[in-house]
């Protein structure tokens, strides 16, 4: 292989680390001056021996990971089907996926509660109880309206990885073989998709971690109300915050990086290498 | 690549039931995004009261409206233009350039992160460095005795705002680009330099072509990203800067104004422009991928 | 056959999670109780004799067995030790929502919620003077007069008992010591003066009622009066081409990182966060000299409250001796302050910490309404940067 200088490629990667790392170091360094004429880490102690830190923190690490599960489920299939398919629906598939960006998300969640305090009804018949009334149903309903958040994000990934591969040769190759339209989504497809689906992934993780407006509304104990009061009132616990969710939501994005490359190494091609 | 889709009648007869697989798709878009946005739909029509009207769209038509509109459009537009161009040239930095592979995996995973690094705590960290008594703006003022502010830089304006913004459009842009650089092969660089192509003959002829859409796409995907922004936006100026999501927020939100209807119709100005948006980008994309072939 | 690392330890790492998930998901889901545990109120004062009819409210609420409130931040006004005592007192739950909603969001809640017997619906809400009658006229209130009913001033509820005032504060200047290190401004004229640039507002006047206040105080600094808000606004150009404005958003990590170190904001947060400081900064809370402005914000009860009777409850805990006192040890003026030191039963301590405010004027609601609409249509050709410049 051909020995390329590095020199453009450090060159960008150093210049955007002194961009991101600067207001980082900034709030840093403000949230170690609490106590006064020392640095210390007190404004951290404070945020740990808080007890909903931990549990606000925890819910909405596993209401991202329900998410992503559920986004992926959706998505896949969807965009594939769009590339392979049905190719006169992109504009309309786009148009809808892009939508979540200019509806605010308050009017979701109170959309949301307007139609979902109700039963779900067909006719004389009750499929479903209020979700708003029930633990579980108002937590489906919250990951529902991450997932709707994160379309945007999910879908563009997932749709630019397909863009990365030749879609229609693979499919037609597992199908020669006797795949099922199963087989091939789960075996074909998706370990083509990894480095895609796992931006998207990140993506999501990190916005249904922040999000703000439904897990309020919804009245759901999640880690972005809490973050939000605190900022509210105190001084430097909500730097010291800003500092600890994001090394925290760094380090649990890096370990979902390192599961699932697994070995390491760039996306296989089928049967190319 | 496309393959024709006009002819036998056995192959039209599947093609009309093709879009059934976009049905759960549609469902749930039905379910959880249309449906409760349609209160958006009917309640742009309502005033304070609930009196019917179209007095809500009448207001659009303001002159402190259409600078919204325009202030709007104008930050997306920049920070998806520049984000997109910076963010694509570290997506290369750090698929292309063998640089090696933890400084990719870091990147990635960082990038995940600050791409929803938003609201207070990033306005707060700007603040801190470069605001008025920010940490960089005295140290420029008291060591090198350049005091930024004098010079016409202003944290609380239309350019620090944009600045702000990047912090999570360059991340996106790597996010999403990233993979997509990945699916440049090798063989595609080797045999253009065997065949004598330059460096720049290659990106311009084979490597750009190709990515061009997702190029595109991811772009539109910036500015999406930017024009429904609100949270920086108002944590730095303190609505000052008058952007479309300030005045909703503001309408819909707040303790003084309380339109809501006007709220919605401004959302739903929204859509438009996003509608507008889209249809340039399928257009560019469509320019574009004749210039693959 | 070899080993597939990459396959089995993903496979087994998502599988643990997907675990974790289902465990922790479904039993622990019930709204976590609050954690401190703050000892409830010093011995009830002023309980009257005749407990009795309060015994059958009581019952009812502790029946319904939790109360869902909305927009309550335990900074504020010591809510934090307000809802504990409640707790503490009748053993019910309280269920808080979106501690950082706006008097539209509570006023949304309900609409949003009618017919929601769920935990998203709020039971009562705590509002701007101005979204009293704008919610009575909409049918989102009930009405409900507590015990103490009589000694609540007349000009601050509905006579048929929808709404009710609950507290008020001045407005004043929270400044950072480390910051302005001479003397602190006075007054508002001198907020105008180089030294104190740095001035920074606790919202966006369009938005926040305590923003919208502080341009409508400075009207009665600037040689104007409580029916024409122009002087304020022309107050802010001045203090903005002054360059002293800061136009972001002012909290407590903004004063002591120095940018705004001139904030202008209840005197009751003014107090609570220079409390929650510790000397780190040194913060002093000015109330400025002339321009001495009130505000007052109201209780009602939601018109579909689903737990009608716990919400009563908590009206009555709210304006008996001991709630009030509550709210006052959170630096807040109670409505009913005139009547409890009439009483003699304001500790002294108390007393002496609450700043002295002789002087506070309160608009009437026509007169806020008037200046809300003044302010919000000018404020951006006030003070707004000026977009049809930028490059």
């Amino acid at each position: 292989m051909k020995k390329r200088t590095n020199f453009w490629g450090w060159f960008w990667v150093l210049l955007a680390m002194v961009y991101f790392l600067v207001p980082l170091v900034g709030t840093l360094e403000f949230s170690l001056e609490m106590l006064r004429g020392i640095r210390s880490f007190a404004a951290y102690q404070a945020v740990f021996d808080d007890p909903q830190f931990a549990e606000t923190f925890l819910f909405s690490n596993q209401m991202a990971l329900l998410t992503i599960i559920a986004s992926l489920a959706l998505f896949v299939p969807t965009a594939y089907w769009v590339h392979l398919r049905v190719p006169r629906w992109r504009p309309v598939v786009e148009f809808i996926t892009l939508m979540p960006f200019v509806i605010p998300a308050i009017v979701l969640v109170f959309g949301m509660i307007k139609i979902y305090k109700n039963p779900v009804v067909i006719g004389p018949v009750m499929l479903l109880q209020a979700p708003t009334n029930s633990v579980l149903g108002t937590n489906a309903l919250l990951v529902a309206g991450y997932v709707v958040l994160a379309m945007p994000y999910m879908y563009r990934a997932v749709d630019t990885g397909l863009r990365a591969m030749d879609v229609r040769t693979l499919t037609e190759a597992a199908q020669s073989l006797g795949a099922g339209w199963f087989t091939i989504i789960v075996r074909v497809i998706l370990p083509n998709l990894r480095a895609a689906l796992l931006s998207g992934a990140l993506l999501t993780f990190a916005i249904v971690v922040g999000e703000l407006t439904l897990a309020n509304f919804l009245d759901r104990p999640a880690f972005g109300p809490y973050l939000w009061l605190l900022g509210q009132h105190r001084a430097y616990e909500p730097a010291a915050l800003s500092i600890i969710s994001f090394g925290l939501t760094w380090a649990a994005l890096g370990m979902i990086y390192l599961v699932s490359r697994g070995r390491g190494g760039q996306a296989q091609v089928a049967g190319a290498r | 690549m496309a393959v024709s889709t006009a002819g036998s009648p056995s192959v039209s007869r599947r093609l009309s039931l093709a879009w059934l697989g976009l049905l759960p798709f549609f469902l749930f878009a039905f379910a959880f995004l249309i449906a409760p946005a349609a209160s958006l739909l009917i309640g742009s029509f309502r005033d304070s009261q609930g009196a019917l009207t179209f007095q809500n769209f009448l207001d659009l038509s303001t002159p402190s409206i259409r600078n919204a509109y325009w202030l709007s459009i104008r930050v997306s537009a920049v920070t998806a233009v520049v984000g997109g161009v910076f963010g694509f040239l570290l997506a290369y930095a750090v698929t292309q350039a063998g640089l090696p592979v933890w400084v990719r995996t870091g990147l990635i995973t960082f990038c995940g992160v600050a791409s929803n690094f938003a609201g207070v705590p990033l306005a707060f960290a700007f603040i801190r460095v470069l605001g008025r008594a920010g940490v960089i703006s005295q140290m420029l003022k008291n060591d090198a005795g350049v005091d930024i502010y004098q010079l016409g830089f202003n944290l609380y304006s239309f350019e620090g705002l944009s600045l702000t913004y990047l912090y999570f459009q360059f991340p996106l842009m790597v996010l999403i680009m990233a993979p997509a650089l990945d699916g440049l092969k090798r063989e595609w660089r080797e045999a253009s330099a065997n065949l004598g192509a330059t460096s720049l003959q290659y990106w311009r002829l084979i490597a750009l072509p190709i990515l061009m859409p997702s190029i595109l796409g991811t772009m539109i995907l910036l500015f999406g990203n930017a024009f429904g922004a609100y949270a920086t936006a108002f944590a730095l100026t303190g609505g000052s800067l008058n952007l479309v999501t300030i005045q909703i927020g503001a309408q819909m939100r707040g303790d003084v104004l309380h339109n809501p209807g006007l709220g919605y119709a401004l959302a739903l100005g929204m859509v438009v422009i996003m509608g507008v948006a889209l249809g340039l980008y399928i257009w560019l994309q469509r320019i574009s991928e004749r210039w693959l072939r | 056959m070899r080993v597939r690392w990459n396959k089995i330890l993903p496979a087994t790492i998502a599988g643990l999670m997907l675990l974790a998930i289902l465990a922790a998901c479904t039993p622990a889901a019930t709204t976590a109780p609050e954690p401190t545990t703050a000892p409830p109120a010093a011995a009830d004062t002023a309980l009257p004799p005749e407990v009795d009819p309060m015994a059958d409210l009581v019952a009812a609420a502790q029946a319904e067995g939790m109360l869902t409130t909305i927009a309550l931040p335990h900074d504020w006004c010591n809510y934090g030790e307000v809802i504990e005592g409640f707790k503490a007192k009748y053993g019910i739950e309280v269920n808080e929502l979106n501690p950082d909603a706006g008097s539209g969001d509570e006023i949304e809640a309900i609409k949003a919620n009618q017919g929601n017997m769920g935990p998203q619906a709020p039971d009562v809400i705590d509002v701007g003077f101005a979204f009293g009658p704008s919610s009575q006229a909409e049918g989102l209130i009930q009405p409900y007069k507590v015990a103490t009913w009589d000694s609540i001033p007349d000009e601050v509820k509905d006579p048929d008992g929808y709404w009710y005032g609950d507290y008020y504060g001045v407005l004043s200047f929270m400044v950072n010591k480390d910051v302005v290190t001479g003397e602190n401004p006075q007054d508002w004229a001198d907020l105008l003066k180089p030294e104190y640039a740095g001035v920074g507002l606790s919202g966006d006047p369009r938005v926040s009622n305590q923003a919208i206040q502080s341009v409508y105080a400075a009207t009665l600094a600037n040689g104007g009066s409580l029916d024409d808000a122009q002087a304020g606004l022309d107050f802010f150009a001045e203090l903005n081409a002054a360059g002293n404005l800061v136009p972001a958003i002012s909290n407590n990590a903004l004063v002591a990182s120095g940018e705004t170190p001139i904030r202008i904001t209840w005197d009751y947060n003014a107090l609570a966060g220079a409390d929650g400081m510790a000397g780190n900064p040194p913060v002093e809370v000015v109330i400025p000299a002339t321009g001495r402005f009130g505000g007052v914000y109201i209780q009602a009860i939601s018109a579909y409250a689903p737990h009608p009777n716990a919400a009563k409850l908590w009206m009555e805990y709210l304006y008996s001796d001991e709630g009030q006192l509550l709210w006052m040890k959170g630096y807040c003026h109670p409505i009913r302050e005139g009547d409890m030191r009439a009483r003699g039963v304001v500790p002294q301590e108390l007393l002496d910490k609450l700043p002295d405010v002789t002087g506070a004027v309160f608009p009437t609601l026509d007169q806020l309404t008037a200046a809300a609409a003044l302010i919000t249509e000018n404020w951006d050709a006030v003070v707004g940067a000026d977009i049809k410049a930028a490059p």
